[in-house]
């Protein structure tokens, strides 16, 4: 009775893992089809979502505000799913929304360096140096996306309850590995972590209603009450609150909205100035 | 009439003896009280309860402790843990030692109940507890 949240430096390979997970537990597999669903549900194209999960934010890039909206939604019905229990979930940055959620196994799982240089030349028709050099910017490159996005690198192996490097395992040992880890106690779940689980889908579901009209907005779930804090100038507050308190309490489950607000003093400043 | 489930129900702050005890009653449990660690496993020393309730954070004697002393003397009984300091290392290693649940407070006695149902279940017994329906975990 756990979740499986893998992560991997090789798309291909983790995906390959967290198939035979999937299949060896007898768990389903929550991977990027969702993102049709997301999609079609939220009115969203499709290859944006793909390309936000993928993306580092930059210049020539999507807006960082566009990709972190885009986020939200994958990660509100990202954990919807979760809900469910009994899944190994690939692909759609679960690994970095699920801290703190004790029945949530994380695992990173690593590809043979040369052999993942080698699918980068095949892929991109490269010199296998040059393959070796831009895997390298590739992984700087996520961890700007993890940090920016999650305020975690998801490089660091403290962020995994395991990290498996696939040059010293065979994938049929790592995916065993990953299965007798799942059967341990302490990755059960409890009324504990199914709350947490539901507390962080709410927040997520609310943040993916507010962000796009409050992009500096905060806030925490529990069991259906939410706090939120949105920066105004004195003058908008109140209207403010209760924009806020009235979007979100649109979002299914939410029973409570408390909107506390954060003085804007530059744009106050900006507003006296004029 | 059925045999009520045996509770034991410990937590250094009087109000939550007070406050879950009659809430337990109804759904059938003969619950004894302690606000005590050392009380509690005197009295755990003598007597199997079926259920086990602890608070975790406690002066001298946890609840961690008394999870381990219940897994040794009783293996049968089910232990849930409560805690206002709920974090997830804390919650896995409760699991890990043995703990049937492990709740966060604040919590509302329903919730406490439910788990109470579900451990009684588990253990044979049915009470009387619609809202108690089976979940998943």
């Amino acid at each position: 009775m756990s979740l499986i949240a893998i992560s991997a430096d090789s798309y291909p390979q983790g995906l390959d893992i967290a198939q035979r997970t999937a299949a060896a537990l007898g768990y389903g597999l929550l991977g990027r089809e969702l993102l049709a669903q997301v999609a079609a549900d939220r009115g969203l194209p499709q290859e944006q979502l793909v390309q936000a999960l993928e993306e580092t934010p930059g210049f020539f890039g999507m807006r960082t505000r566009r990709q972190q909206e885009l986020l939200l939604h994958i990660q509100a019905a990202c954990l919807e799913r979760l809900l469910a229990d009994n899944l190994v979930c690939y692909g759609l940055g679960a690994h970095l929304y699920l801290v703190g959620v004790s029945h949530a196994l994380r695992v990173r799982v690593l590809a043979e360096p040369q052999q993942r240089a080698a699918e980068l030349a095949a892929l991109r028709g490269l010199p296998p140096e040059r393959a070796a050099k831009l895997l390298e910017r590739q992984d700087q490159e996520r961890r700007r996306w993890s940090s920016q996005f999650f305020q975690a690198d998801e490089m660091d192996p403290a962020q995994y309850d395991m990290v498996l490097s696939l040059g010293n395992l065979e994938p049929e040992k790592a995916v065993e590995i990953i299965c007798d880890a799942a059967g341990y106690r302490k990755f059960q779940a409890m009324t504990y972590s199914r709350k947490c689980l539901q507390d962080k889908a709410l927040a997520a579901r609310v943040l993916a209603k507010l962000m796009p009209r409050f992009p500096d907005i905060r806030l925490q779930a529990s069991d259906g009450t939410v706090v939120a804090q949105v920066q105004s100038l004195k003058r908008d507050q109140r209207k403010k609150q209760e924009a806020v308190r009235e979007l979100a309490s649109q979002v299914p489950g939410v029973s409570y909205v408390e909107v506390q607000v954060i003085r804007d003093y530059f744009g106050q400043a900006a507003q006296s100035g004029r | 009439m059925p045999e009520p489930l045996e509770v034991l129900l410990l937590d250094d702050e009087p109000i939550v003896g007070r406050r879950l005890k009659p809430a337990l009653a109804k759904i059938g449990c003969a619950v004894e009280v302690f606000e005590n660690p050392e009380k509690a496993l005197a009295r755990l020393q003598e007597k199997e309860f079926k259920i086990v309730v602890t608070d975790i954070r406690m002066d001298d004697i946890d609840g961690m402790q008394v999870l381990e002393f219940v897994r040794e003397r009783w293996p049968e009984s089910k232990v849930i843990m409560i805690t206002g300091y709920a974090m997830m290392s804390l919650a896995r290693e409760a699991m890990e030692k043995g703990a049937f649940d492990f709740i966060a407070k604040p919590f509302k006695p329903d919730d406490l109940r439910r788990v109470i149902a579900k451990a009684a279940r588990a253990l044979g017994y049915t009470l009387d507890f619609e809202a108690a329906a089976p979940e998943g975990g």
